[in-house]
C-alpha cells in the first residue's frame, strides 16, 4: 500500500478526533475512505511502526492512542472550545492545544496525592502555574511500554 | 511522566514507588516540547521527530545528558 494511503488514513483519524473528540474504528475509516477494513487495519499497523498510532493491543481495529489524543478516557482531560478530549499524559495534554492551535483548560492533578492542578493554555502559551513534571523513564525506553510512559 | 505541584510531592512519590528521582521539567519546557511534537500533527507533512533530531531538541531546552538520549531506541526512521 502506498505511503499516500497511510497518510490519508492518518489524516482521517486525526481530523475525525479533532472534530468529534472520538477516535474512529478501522471500519469507520474504511467506510469513509471507500476501502476494505483489512486495508485500514494494515495501515494502522504501519502507522504504529512509525509511532503515530497505537492500536488497542487486544483489538487492533480500534485506536488506543493517536498522540497527543487518547482513544479512551484518561486522567488527562483537555477542554478546547467546549469540547472534551483526552490526552495520554501531561505532555500530550499540552499537545492537544498545540495541535489544534487553540486555548485549552486542563483539569489535572498531582501525581502523588491527586490534589487538583488546573493547567491552561492561552494564546499558545502555558498559563504560569507552580508545578513540575517528573520523567521517570529515560528517553531511550519511552516506547518500551508507551502506555506506562 | 507525571505532574506534581512541588518538588516535595515528587520526592514523596519517588519514595512511595521506590523509584530514583529523575530529571524535572518546567511547564514552559513541556509546552515547547508539545509544540515541537504536535503543532503540525493534523497536516499531511507531520512526523514524529527522529532520534537524531530529538537530541538537539532536548538540548535546546536545556535537557541534556544520557537520560534524554533516545539513540539506543529501536525504531524505524522512515518519515510519516
Amino acid at each position: 500500500m502506498s505511503p499516500d494511503f497511510d497518510t490519508a488514513v492518518k489524516l482521517h483519524i486525526y481530523r475525525t478526533i479533532a472534530e468529534t473528540t472520538k477516535a474512529p474504528s478501522a471500519a469507520e475509516v474504511a467506510q469513509s475512505l471507500g476501502v476494505d477494513v483489512p486495508e485500514v487495519e494494515a495501515a494502522f499497523g504501519r502507522l504504529h511502526g512509525r509511532r503515530l498510532l497505537v492500536p488497542e493491543p487486544a483489538d487492533p481495529s480500534h485506536i488506543r492512542m493517536a498522540p497527543p489524543f487518547s482513544g479512551i478516557a484518561t486522567p488527562f482531560p483537555v477542554v478546547v472550545q467546549g469540547r472534551r478530549y483526552f490526552a495520554n499524559c501531561v505532555w500530550d495534554a499540552f499537545g492537544i492545544p498545540a495541535a489544534l492551535h487553540a486555548d485549552a483548560v486542563i483539569p489535572a492533578s498531582d501525581g502523588f496525592d491527586g490534589e487538583p492542578i488546573m493547567l491552561a493554555v492561552k494564546d499558545q502559551r502555558p498559563v504560569p502555574q507552580p508545578c513540575v513534571i517528573h520523567f521517570a523513564v529515560p528517553a531511550a525506553h519511552w516506547w518500551d511500554d508507551i502506555v506506562y510512559t | 511522566m507525571l505532574l506534581f505541584r512541588s518538588e516535595e510531592t515528587v520526592d514523596r512519590w519517588c519514595e512511595a514507588h521506590q523509584t530514583p528521582r529523575r530529571p524535572l521539567v518546567r511547564l514552559e519546557q513541556l509546552w515547547q516540547l508539545a509544540v515541537i511534537w504536535y503543532e503540525n500533527r493534523l497536516t499531511a507533512e507531520s512526523r514524529r521527530p527522529a532520534p537524531q533530531d530529538m537530541v538537539g531538541i532536548f538540548a535546546s531546552l536545556g535537557l541534556e545528558g544520557p537520560f534524554w538520549d533516545p539513540m539506543a531506541d529501536r525504531w524505524q526512521t522512515t518519515r510519516a
